[in-house]
């Protein structure tokens, strides 16, 4: 099972801390900030008319191809207001593609069909942030990914 | 009463159903002689504009669609610029809409943006929460117009609510949401009757927008 760890702090993830939510199979860590990514402007286009494709032009496509190959995914991330910080908000509202625009029920809820398959979805987080919230917010991600919530786990501060 | 309505949505604003509902919202408050000012995050060359309108003015709303089951990074990433104590006081309240179009799919949302305004020094004037927006984008289909016209009136209404009530924290308001989850019956019915139609609709805007490849095209498999 493959593991793409999106981490969008400044600092490396130790390895330890990604075994806290996948415990076995093969991990990935792909560190953004240093990455030319910009946000999704919402234009619908990698539903309607490039099925798939993001119209914008930047790194992120490099992480599509790797979460096509992949079974699980964990946002590293900061914290502000209580959530996760713009920056690992960013990089997760640029999953779009991974979805397409048929729909389906799942738990009860109209989703977006998946484009490839599901993906897991899990959070490790720097700071201080509402635990539930963010608990809630990982188990929502995960079903909108058609996959399971790997949990939400606060990281030391050094 | 003045209101200043900050655009969260990162789409362009020519293009953005958050920016419709706003004129639609908007109509409703100057039809009660309330005024407003418009800024769109969309524009970063707007971004001052708005900071200056937000930590000036007392009346505040901030529209926004849900992005991955919570506010778009780039309302974040404007948040995030706003000081968090403020001279004199102001109320914050929100329009939150989605896509989809159960309530429940926008709760966590919510239950989010209440936390906002305590953090930036605000009082909390309530959120209108509303799914099915999605086809407001494509009222210039024929077949779509009517509807979505009607969805937009509501919001009209919801404007000249706001505009006697000075927030959202009426039952009006309150029951604008409508359907919290579809019921057994509609998800019968999606099942075997309206999912085909729903696909065939889909197909058709893709097809409107130049598209050639199936929606379910796998370009990096």
């Amino acid at each position: 099972m493959k593991t793409i760890v999106l981490n969008t702090l400044e600092e490396a993830i130790a390895p330890e801390l990604i075994g806290t939510l996948v415990k076995d199979g093969d991990v990935e860590v792909i560190n953004t900030a240093g990455m030319k990514i910009s946000g999704c402007m919402g234009c619908n286009q990698c539903w309607l008319k490039t099925p798939g494709i993001c119209v914008i032009k930047d790194d992120y496509e490099i992480i599509i191809k790797k979460l096509v190959g992949a079974e699980n995914v964990v946002l590293v991330s900061g914290t502000r207001f209580g959530f996760v910080d713009w920056h690992g908000k960013k990089i997760m509202d640029r999953i779009l593609p991974m979805l397409c625009m048929y729909i389906e029920f799942r738990e009860g809820l109209e989703r977006h069909m998946m484009r490839y398959h599901p993906l897991n979805f899990g959070l490790l987080y720097k700071g201080d942030a509402d635990q539930d919230l963010l608990e809630e917010w990982s188990r929502r991600v995960a079903s909108n990914l058609a996959g399971q919530s790997l949990g939400v786990i606060k990281m030391k501060e050094a | 009463m003045h209101v200043v309505i900050i655009n969260g949505s990162p789409h362009v604003q020519k293009f953005s159903n958050t920016d419709r509902i706003i004129k639609s919202f908007g109509e409703g408050l100057v039809a009660e002689e309330v005024t407003y000012e418009l800024h769109s995050l969309s524009n970063r060359n707007e971004w001052d504009a708005a900071r200056e309108a937000y930590i000036g003015n007392d009346q505040i709303i901030i529209a926004l669609p849900l992005y991955v089951e919570c506010v778009p990074s780039i309302l974040l990433e404007f948040l995030e610029s706003l000081p968090t104590e403020r001279k004199s006081p102001a109320q914050l309240s929100f329009i939150l809409h989605g896509g989809f179009d159960e309530g429940r799919q926008l709760r966590l949302a919510e239950r989010f943006l209440q936390t906002l305004p305590q953090q930036l020094g605000c009082t909390y004037g309530g959120c209108l929460v509303q799914g099915g927006s999605f086809l407001i984008r494509m009222r210039d289909d024929k077949k779509m117009k009517k509807a979505m016209d009607k969805k937009l009136e509501t919001y009209v209404k919801m404007g000249q609510l706001f505009a006697r009530r000075g927030n959202f924290m009426s039952v009006e308001a309150q029951v604008f949401t409508g359907l919290e989850v579809n019921t057994k019956i509609a998800l019968f019915m999606y099942r075997h009757l309206i999912n085909r139609l729903i696909r065939k609709n889909f197909e058709r805007f893709a097809s409107q927008w130049g598209c050639t490849r199936p929606l379910d095209d796998k370009p990096y498999a």
